[in-house]
């Protein structure tokens, strides 16, 4: 059998808003062609992030109702570190109540003035909380990791060569973590080997630097190991997992994605020491150790997800799904990020819309376009996320110039993804009329989360 | 004699779904002590019987924010559940501007780290350990302008938590009110025993801090059960609801942290609200890098509209009422076993003075953290120690001697019967009989901020 169906079925549901054209563009020009600005009431398929947006399944609603609510010692708390000790093998585990608030913690102990952060591609959150301790991240993708259009099994691969180089560089004394991020999210949630991982191990043991994993889609990157790396094929994805976490010091978690849950994340690790000076945080800004400023059902909804998200038939499913409207956009011309990634779909903007210059946020315009089309909600990640000002306030672009259409987990079915490519296909057979944006208001950090902008005319 | 019939309250609510308890052996609970080090804190939620710990987080929900719950709209970014809250948060406490937090100290950690400057002095109603961490963090002082009243337990002053405007107005001469950027109220004083602020002090605290361009931020966990005191205490509120109390409070201040987790009935939550746009545009921009856009800050959707329905409840005169008769209750039924308590009795618990109760036991033998620990041993109750221990140390490393050493017996929301707090009274009362012969306790390992949550002790 050809057909690959969910293995689920739909326990509850949440009705969807239908509105006009005419509508959305009153809606779109309120929130100031700002996706982060719209009410979600008026979204039709939110397709925002796949980050707290998955639909929990019966055992976890279960698990939400045996929380224990504990302030301190709950079971639930414990429940939940065996999981994580158990698929990544380290002893020391914090609840955190997201993952950029492990991250905070992590780089505000081990960041500073003078230091970098080396990565495959660090994710905004993660880049702004280094950013915010005064060190600088360095992103090191490898080559074929740069180019949306050409296909290739491991796109989020780190360049070992130019690791190797910035080393140097830097002085090993300078670098106090190396990230991995699986999958790599900015670069289109493209995976990184296991060959990769153990290459990166190497140098870092050379160097005396330690390694973390930015985990939070690590049961899809394990899935993709299975699939497409020699020696893989008949081990289980727990034993990939298990592998993969065993090359790193540590690693931090945002469990809304790769865990179901809607909220929660964590900080694990092997250094004792680390793991006190990051408790010592913990309770300034999150919470006791033993709930980390999560309730208690929320440490059960993750345990649970945690185990439910390795399922060799979830993964299959999810994984054919990206693929599965990738290649229908392929198909219709449209240039998008190849081969389909774990999470999401990446339309490359600046093919999309080459009329119009960077300057004027490619990505941005056609995150508008699509909304107006058919009520569909992305996000641009390009110059308006990650793009910075030179000396003389000109806009030094980012490197790639996307727009991330990412689809949550268990949420939508086929018909809405079939709708989401005809809106696309749509959008692409008019894309000489989209129009160019320009700022009009922007925050100093993270501006794309409330930046305002105003078509060029 | 003519008898007079009391007329009891009785709870607002009937139970809809339990959690059922464990009951441990007296050497059960000797094993689980030691391996927490004697801090209560440490203890397994699983070995524990009747949890007064905290009520924070702890309340049980009401049927409808479980409904809440399921109609959660998990929305990165503009969801529904947020604009409910913002709504509620505007009509009850009538604050303009809203931030969700995860919990509270999210809130305290970017309000302290717009609003103060180094050298800044913040004069509050007495410390509370997480709000004082973060103004100190932020480069400033915290300075106690509470009354000298809510430092004597057997004070019964009916107002304990007001601020002294002597003592604020001693701070503004010798330091200039430049250096003050915010008078730091809590209402219900955690540390002073749960304790009410006036609404005529705060009119006073107001037109000063007025005067002198000073802001007031409204450390408002516990605003409901301050509100219930001033209706029950204070002269031309005997008439007026719960909720114009909560509102009037409110108007009086330009801003505040929340910890839902207290009166709003929930298991996780918090926000800043504040009136100032700028100061709110600044924490918009802030929120995101620690704790989540600003249309969820760190919370599930689902958790916001629990929140937004919790607000609602925490105002009702049935249920203020019923939760603080239940506080009193156990007051009243300690007091008959001689057991040496704050009075007036507060709103949210019950405060042991242990340098009464233990008072053979110096103040750097722990004489609070012994006697929780001696409660736990005998009925596998779990309360707090709120004392040296909670104090900590000051910048140049001696300890703070509080003069309040108190263990804290604190009440979660609807959670237990009246039969739970006989046992919790009887408890108390059975050690109490036989405090001559506890032995203090020394410190064997010491956390570098908030020590209390992780320390461990050792019997002398």
């Amino acid at each position: 059998m050809k057909t690959i169906i969910e293995p689920f079925k739909i326990k509850s549901v949440e009705p969807i808003y239908f509105n006009t054209v005419e509508e959305r563009i009153a809606i779109l020009e309120k929130a100031c062609f700002n996706p982060f600005l719209i009410h979600s009431a008026d979204v039709l398929i939110d397709l925002l992030t796949d980050s707290g947006t998955s639909a929990m399944s019966s055992n976890q609603w279960a698990g939400i109702m045996q929380g224990d609510e504990s302030y301190a010692g709950s079971p639930s708390f414990f429940r939940f570190e065996n999981a994580v000790q158990e698929i990544t093998g380290m002893p020391l585990v914090i609840p955190t109540h997201q993952g950029r608030a492990a991250e905070k913690i992590l780089f505000s102990i081990l960041g500073g003035k003078g230091k970098f952060f080396v990565s495959n591609t660090l994710f905004d959150t993660t880049r702004a909380n280094i950013e915010f301790s005064g060190a600088e991240g360095i992103d090191l993708l490898c080559a074929e990791g740069k180019l949306p259009s050409v296909p290739a099994p491991f796109k989020g691969n780190m360049d070992v060569e130019a690791l190797r180089q910035t080393i140097i560089e830097k002085g090993a004394a300078n670098i106090p973590l190396c990230i991995i991020t699986i999958t790599n999210n900015s670069g289109g949630g493209q995976p990184v080997s296991m060959e990769n991982i153990k290459a990166v191990r190497k140098i870092c043991t050379e160097n005396n630097i330690p390694l973390f994993i930015d985990a939070c889609r690590f049961a899809e990157n394990s899935y993709f190991i299975k699939l497409r790396e020699a020696g893989y094929a008949n081990k289980t994805v727990p034993e990939i997992a298990k592998e993969l976490f065993s090359y790193a010091d540590g690693c931090t978690m945002s469990a809304k994605k790769d865990a179901f849950a809607n909220i929660g994340g964590f900080l694990a690790m092997h250094n004792e020491n680390l793991a006190l000076q990051c408790r010592n945080l913990l309770v300034i800004t999150e919470g006791f150790p033993t709930y980390g400023g999560l309730a208690g059902r929320d440490l059960e909804a993750i345990a649970i997800g945690l185990r439910e998200v390795m399922d060799e038939h979830y993964l299959q499913y999810r994984i054919r799904s990206i693929e599965y409207l990738t290649n229908k956009l392929i198909a219709a011309g449209v240039p998008v990020m190849q081969p389909a990634g774990g999470h999401a779909v990446y339309l490359d903007a600046k093919a999309f819309l080459s009329h119009i210059p960077v300057e004027q946020y490619p990505g941005q315009a056609l995150v508008g376009a699509l909304y107006i089309e058919g009520g569909i909600r992305g996000v641009e990640i390009g110059s308006l996320m990650f793009g910075k000002y030179d000396e003389q306030h000109h806009l030094v672009p980012a490197p790639l110039e996307l727009v991330r259409l990412a689809i949550p987990r268990r949420v939508y079915t086929q018909s809405h993804i079939d709708y989401v490519a005809e809106v696309i296909i749509e959008v692409f057979s008019k894309r000489h009329e989209i129009k160019g944006l320009q700022i009009t208001e922007e925050a100093p950090m993270l501006r794309h989360f409330t930046a305002k902008l105003k078509p060029i005319n | 004699m003519k008898q007079v019939i009391k007329r009891s309250w009785a709870e607002p609510y009937k139970m809809k779904m339990v959690e059922l308890l464990k009951m441990t052996s007296p050497a059960q609970r000797k094993k689980a002590l030691l391996e927490a080090g004697y801090n209560t804190f440490l203890l397994r939620s699983e070995d524990v019987y009747i949890d007064l710990l905290t009520d924070s987080g702890t309340s049980a929900m009401s049927d409808r924010q479980w409904a809440g719950m399921m109609m959660g709209d998990e929305a990165y970014a503009g969801s529904r559940n947020f604009y409910h809250l913002e709504e509620v948060v505007r009509e009850v406490y009538g604050y303009k501007y809203l931030i969700p937090t995860h919990q509270g100290r999210g809130a305290e950690n970017i309000l302290s780290k717009i609003l103060i400057k180094k050298g800044d002095i913040i004069p509050g109603n007495m410390y509370f350990t997480t709000t004082r961490l973060h103004q100190e963090l932020a480069g400033g002082k915290f300075e106690d302008v509470i009354v000298d009243e809510a430092h004597d337990p057997e004070n019964e002053f009916p107002f304990k938590g007001n601020v002294d405007l002597n003592k604020l107005e001693k701070l503004v001469k010798k330091y200039g009110a430049k250096k003050i950027p915010y008078v730091s109220m809590a209402t219900s004083v955690n540390m002073a025993g749960g304790q009410p602020i006036s609404m005529q002090n705060l009119k006073d605290l107001r037109s000063f801090t007025k005067k002198h361009g000073i802001l007031v931020i409204h450390d408002m966990t516990r605003v409901a059960e301050n509100a219930y005191f001033i209706q029950q205490r204070e002269k031309g509120y005997q008439n007026k609801s719960i909720k114009n109390i909560v509102k009037e409070i409110c108007s009086y201040t330009d801003g505040a942290t929340m910890s839902a987790k207290k009166d709003a009935l929930v298991n996780i939550g918090g926000f800043l609200a504040i009136n100032d746009y700028d100061i709110f545009e600044e924490a918009r921009n802030m929120v995101v890098v620690y704790e989540g856009l600003h249309t969820y800050g760190g919370l599930a959707g689902r958790d916001m509209e629990a929140m937004a329905i919790g607000i609602g409840e925490s105002v009702s005169d049935e249920h203020i009422r019923a939760r603080v008769g239940q506080v009193i209750y156990l007051g009243e039924k300690m007091m008959e076993y001689n057991v040496p308590i704050v009075k007036p009795i507060g709103g949210h618990g019950i405060f042991v003075d242990a340098k009464k109760f233990l008072p053979h036991i110096p103040q750097d033998q722990f004489p609070a953290q012994t006697l929780a620990a001696e409660i736990y041993q005998d009925s596998g109750v779990r309360t707090m120690e709120r004392g040296v221990v909670s104090a900590g140390r000051k910048a140049n490393g001696e300890n703070y001697f509080p003069k309040l050493e108190l263990v804290r017996f604190t009440i979660p929301r609807r959670v237990y019967t009246q039969a739970h707090m006989d046992v919790i009274a009887e408890s108390a009362g059975r050690v109490f009989e036989k405090r001559n012969s506890i032995k203090g306790m020394k410190m064997i390992y010491e956390p570098k901020y908030l020590r209390f949550f992780q320390a461990r002790f050792k019997q002398l």
